[in-house]
């Protein structure tokens, strides 16, 4: 270790955070003006959302949590990109802040070709039965006062998706799909279990007919046996409609079972972004490896060793200097802790954000 | 093959979610639920009893005990004795001269319980339980139209502070502090002689000044109704199905008043009802200052402001005011207990 | 009644439920609040080398709507020095169960009505007076006591809970007490424990209790629980079960609300720990990767019954129930192949008011024969350790034996 910080050049801090953010600011300005991939659903680019911390008397702000700094990604129609990280990794934020249920507070959004970034509200609500989200306590995110058909019909209803004599029969099909029986039409959400409810606002998001669903941690309520039932019933549907899924969720499993490409997320930046296979069968970053062991084995025969990470996730509120990972990462060199790494793609479509992999 | 029917089997059963087994399962209705709450405690049940008692006493009430009307005199006559007694000394000798004038009355005022009058006569001659019916009326009514009226201002400002938050909700709160630093009688008051004037110019009916300042009691008392509701929408407003509601793209009127607004009704439910109490006491003692409703006309508050006319009164005719300071504690306790109730069976904690 | 009110229950039904309650209830509370000589709920293990007997334990919920047989006779033990994972889904009984034998079942709803729950507790020898007995050498004598805890009147509790048998909960938020220091939540423990414990004593207790689960004690004892992470108060909340060295700890899905990062690291700290005191571990959780790192046995339970039991080895390796089967099968693993569908058990877990007669797990069993439709099955033993409820294998059972 003494040998290390004396072979180590010392590091001026302030000086290297001043270098790293012009380049940044640089590279950003680079890439948004790029033209839009016309082939994506969904293309966000550098996305960053803060919230005040602090403000002074007269509404100025002197503190913020960056909830989520500079993530980038492509989508296409019937995809999915999983999500997965740890609590305060900021993917329930990044989730909402892509739908503009929070306002973005940098980067760009590209919808269907489209800017909606700086899109005002009304030109959003238009756009909201082309984009849904998903929830992930199937018991409060459904009205307690309505019934599962004026759930249903309500946004059929506001967004003029069928005339108004058929609203019904639309439901009713709706419903049919996502393997909800027809009498439920009457009846209130607390009378069902949480794998009915999640089914419910499964059917509610499609009941607009969107393009793109966010499913912000949608199983992770459930029981296994139920969860099972979901996301056999997402695949279905994504297969019949075509969609593309953003699936949040800090289950590995779950994730690499439903994406076709991940996006591997610690304290609101992206860490590792590539396609199952890459995450799954290389993984390049030492929290996604270390991500991996943690899962627990449903095998009692493997006893696999593995890759311990020290300590906690540190306060979003309060990240470490340099890598964010550095102060767990069983790796950390010197630079680490000075240095934020370099988002680079790695291999074609591999990205990740790592010192060791840029080698002596 | 073996696999393939499988599969088959797998993605039937995707959409099979309810079986034979949870049809065995019966539940209880919502409504159920809370009716079964509400009369689980005895007194919610005595408060109901209470308040729909005197409904049907001042609304049903007149219209089987007809044999006097509220402005009514019984003008039967009534022989009013007053006895005197004189002492005077003629030489060295003491007389007492007892006197007893006997003199008719137009007015049987202040007449005993009889089978004619079952509570009697007040000190003018009015039938006692008659005014009694139409006071209820009165009484009642100013504080229901007050509670709505209050109800909904409140959920309109607190509505508003507790949806846009931010300036908006600021001001309206500091408001809120202000109006509820005033005190509310005193001001009654300041208005209330304020209104002399106002009926000496005869811009208001004399008739009018209760209304007229339970406006104003309205007007001072709608924060308490506005804080309930911002709290409450500022905690609902966080819940997903708002933010699902925000997904949809749902516009701003139809997300608070088909979304919020259902949804804070129990808790405004349970503030109105137990606001019908306090608004009957405040109609009280505005009547019993004499600020309420004039004669011939009469209300609760004002039944009682008699006893203020003859200390004679308040001492041995106990039928004529008692019943109504009855009727008032009655009416507050009744909308009390009913409001308890309602807050225990609406209680989201104890929901299942 | 239009039909779509069908499905509720009507007024006179609803009364007819709260009176037969109102019953019922009356009965075993007054059981539950009774006085007690301490012989009435003494018993005798039915094997010594077992620590926890839990003998067909009834749990019911007197609910409003009906009656919810949370624990419908469930029976496993735990032997000493072993981890005993309990799993299920949601609303399967396993935490009724540990709530049962800690007796923390919120009454009047909830009670204990039928079954046994023997624990075999070590404790101070204590003379007429509840005063703890020295022997020659002025330290305190122990003794062995088995209890039946389903018997024991509740003002008996304190015997046990807390000092023989602790607990650790889900949600490390919320079971710290936020006005105390973690030093004075932990000194308690041992102040409660150890008659004529000092100040000293506790303090040094502590630290030892805070080392062993990996904390450096100077960083944490004079916090408060909201300084700490979910991960350190979980930490905590162990060593504060340690503390009173029980020779039982329930940890109630003590991972469930934590990060993956940190379940690893809590995961290490519980295998460690099970191999340095001298006690079991009731482990229950509805992760079976957890478990099969965790447990030595391993207690399957479905509506309130156990269906399948048996070690670790033979649960994973050779499950025998199709529940048991599904189950494994409907959780996506971390290897790469896998096809488009995920194998899944259709249906709910059945709701526990008015449960039938046969096997509960007939409408969502992919492999039920005319026999299920019979009676409820009973365990079938399969090796010495293995135990199955399901007539799947009676047949077997039957023409081998």
């Amino acid at each position: 270790m003494a040998e290390e910080i004396l072979n180590t050049p010392q590091y001026d801090d302030a000086a290297l955070e001043k270098e790293y953010r012009e380049k940044r600011k640089e590279q950003i300005e680079e890439d948004m003006k790029k033209p839009f991939d016309p082939d994506c659903v969904l293309e966000v680019r550098h996305l960053r959302k803060c919230f005040p911390m602090k403000k002074t008397i007269t509404g100025k702000v002197t503190k913020e949590l960056v909830a989520v700094d500079d993530i980038s990604f492509k989508l296409k129609a019937g995809e999915t990109l999983g999500i997965v990280g740890e609590s305060g990794c900021g993917k329930t934020t990044s989730g909402r802040a892509i739908l503009k249920l929070h306002e973005p507070s940098g980067g760009q959004i590209i919808f269907n070709g489209e800017d909606i970034t700086h899109y005002n509200s009304s030109q959003m609500r238009a756009l909201r039965k082309e984009m849904q989200i998903i929830f992930q306590d199937p018991y409060s995110s459904l009205p307690p006062r309505s019934t599962v058909g004026g759930i249903l019909s309500e946004p059929v209803k506001v967004h003029k998706i069928v005339p108004k004599n058929q609203i019904k029969d639309y439901v009713l099909e709706l419903m049919d799909k996502c393997g909800l029986r027809d009498y439920y039409y009457e009846r209130y959400p607390h009378e069902f279990s949480g794998g009915q409810r999640q089914r419910i606002c499964i059917a509610r998001a499609l009941s607009v007919n969107p393009k793109l669903v966010i499913c912000d941690e949608p199983v992770s309520a459930l029981d296994v046996s139920i969860q099972a039932q979901i996301i056999n019933l997402l695949k279905k549907l994504q297969r019949e409609r075509n969609l593309a899924y953003v699936f949040i969720s800090h289950d590995l499993s779950v994730v690499k079972f439903i994406s076709d490409k991940i996006g591997v997320m610690y304290l609101g930046a992206m860490m590792e972004f590539g396609t199952k296979e890459d995450i799954f069968r290389n993984p390049l970053h030492p929290y996604t490896k270390a991500l991996f062991s943690a899962v627990p084995n449903p095998d009692p025969t493997a006893k696999t060793k593995r890759i311990k990470l020290e300590g906690d996730i540190p306060s979003p509120a309060n990240p470490p200097k340099g890598c964010r990972f550095h102060t767990r990462c069983p790796y950390a060199k010197e630079i680490c802790k000075h240095i934020p790494p370099q988002y680079k793609e790695y291999e074609e479509g591999h990205f990740a954000a790592c010192h060791l992999l840029d080698g002596e | 093959m073996e696999e393939l029917k499988n599969e088959e089997q797998v993605s039937q059963e995707t959409v099979d979610t309810e079986l034979p087994l949870d049809k065995n399962v019966r539940l209880m209705s919502p409504t159920q639920m809370l009716l079964r709450r509400f009369f689980r405690s005895k007194l919610s049940i005595i408060g109901l009893v209470m308040v729909i008692g005197l409904f049907v006493f001042s609304f049903l009430g007149p219209l089987v005990y007809t044999q006097w009307g509220e402005t009514d005199l019984d003008e039967s006559g009534k022989l009013e004795y007053t006895t005197s007694t004189t002492t005077y000394t003629v030489d060295g000798v003491e007389y007492t001269l007892h006197q007893t004038v006997e003199k008719t009355m137009k007015d049987n005022f202040l007449a005993a319980p009889s089978a004619e009058h079952p509570l009697g006569t007040d000190n003018q001659g009015y039938d006692v339980l008659a005014r009694l019916m139409y006071g209820g009326r009165v009484s009642l009514l100013v504080s229901f139209m007050t509670v709505i009226l209050l109800t909904v201002l409140g959920v309109i400002i607190g509505g508003i502070a507790g949806y846009f938050g931010g300036a908006i909700d600021n001001i309206i709160m500091r408001i809120c502090d202000i109006l509820m630093c005033l005190p509310g009688i005193p001001i009654l008051l300041i208005i209330s002689s304020a209104m002399d004037g106002w009926v000496s110019l005869g811009w208001v009916e004399e008739n009018m000044r209760i209304y007229i300042l339970m406006l104003f009691l309205t007007m001072i008392s709608w924060p308490g109704t506005a804080r309930l509701v911002r709290g409450q929408i500022l905690s609902l407003r966080e819940q997903e199905y708002m933010v699902a509601a925000e997904a949809m793209g749902f516009s701003t009127g139809r997300k608070i008043f088909k979304h919020l607004v259902p949804n804070v009704m129990p808790q405004l439910i349970v503030q109105m009802s137990l606001s019908l109490g306090s608004m009957i006491l405040y109609e009280a003692t505005l009547s019993y200052l004499n600020m309420g409703i004039k004669a011939p006309y009469t209300a609760w508050g004002s039944m009682i402001n008699i006893i203020t006319t003859d200390p004679n009164i308040l001492q041995n005719y106990l039928n004529v005011w008692v019943p109504a300071g009855v009727c008032i504690v009655i009416a507050v306790l009744g909308f009390n207990f009913v409001g308890d109730g309602l807050r225990d069976a609406l209680d989201p904690k104890g929901r299942r | 009644m239009s039909t779509k009110n069908k499905s509720y229950l009507t007024g006179r039904e609803i009364r007819a439920i709260a009176k037969e309650n109102a019953k019922i209830v009356k009965r075993l509370e007054a059981y539950k609040n009774r006085k007690a000589e301490e012989s009435e709920f003494l018993t005798q293990m039915q094997d010594e080398s077992n620590i926890l007997e839990i003998d067909n334990l009834h749990t019911y919920f007197f609910t409003e709507q009906g009656v919810v047989k949370a624990v419908n006779g469930v029976s496993y033990s735990v032997p000493k020095n072993a981890v005993v994972g309990v799993v299920g889904e949601s609303g399967c009984g396993k935490s009724v169960t540990s709530m049962s034998v800690m007796r923390l079942i919120q009454g009047p709803a909830g009670q204990i009505v039928d079954g046994a729950i023997r624990f075999k507790s070590h404790e101070y020898k204590r003379d007429e007076k509840g005063e703890p007995v020295k022997d020659e050498n002025g330290n305190y004598e122990m003794e062995d006591k088995t209890y039946d805890i389903a018997k024991m009147p509740i003002s008996e509790i304190h015997r046990i809970r807390g000092k023989q048998i602790a607990m650790i909960f889900q949600e490390p938020m919320t079971s710290l007490n936020p006005v105390f220091t973690i030093g004075e939540q932990l000194d308690e423990v041992t102040f409660i424990h150890i008659p004529d414990a000092t100040k000293e004593m506790a303090k040094e207790k502590s630290y030892e209790m805070l080392r062993l689960v990996g904390i450096i004690p100077e960083n944490v004892y004079d916090r408060f629980p909201h300084e700490l992470s979910g991960g350190m108060r979980q930490r905590v909340m162990i060593a504060m079960a340690l503390a009173a060295e029980p020779r039982l700890i329930i940890a109630d899905e003590p991972t469930t609300a934590l990060d993956v990062t940190i379940q690893a690291q809590i995961l290490d700290l519980l295998q460690d720990i099970k191999n340095k005191i001298d006690g079991s571990i009731l482990l229950i959780t509805h992760d079976l990767g957890v478990i099969a790192e965790m447990a030595d046995y391993v207690v399957v339970m479905y509506a309130g019954k156990v269906i399948e039991q048996g070690t670790v080895y033979e649960i994973f390796q050779n499950p025998m129930h199709p529940y048991t089967i599904g189950l494994q099968k409907s959780k996506p693993t971390m290897s790469l192949d896998d096809g488009t569908e995920l194998y899944n058990i259709p249906g709910n877990v059945p709701n526990a008011v008015n449960m039938p007669a046969h096997c509960y797990f007939k409408e969502r069993c992919a492999k039920c024969t005319a026999k299920c439709s019979g009676d409820y099955p009973g365990m079938i033993q399969v090796s010495p350790t293995h135990f199955v409820a399901c007539h799947l294998y009676s047949e077997e059972d039957s023409s081998n034996g």
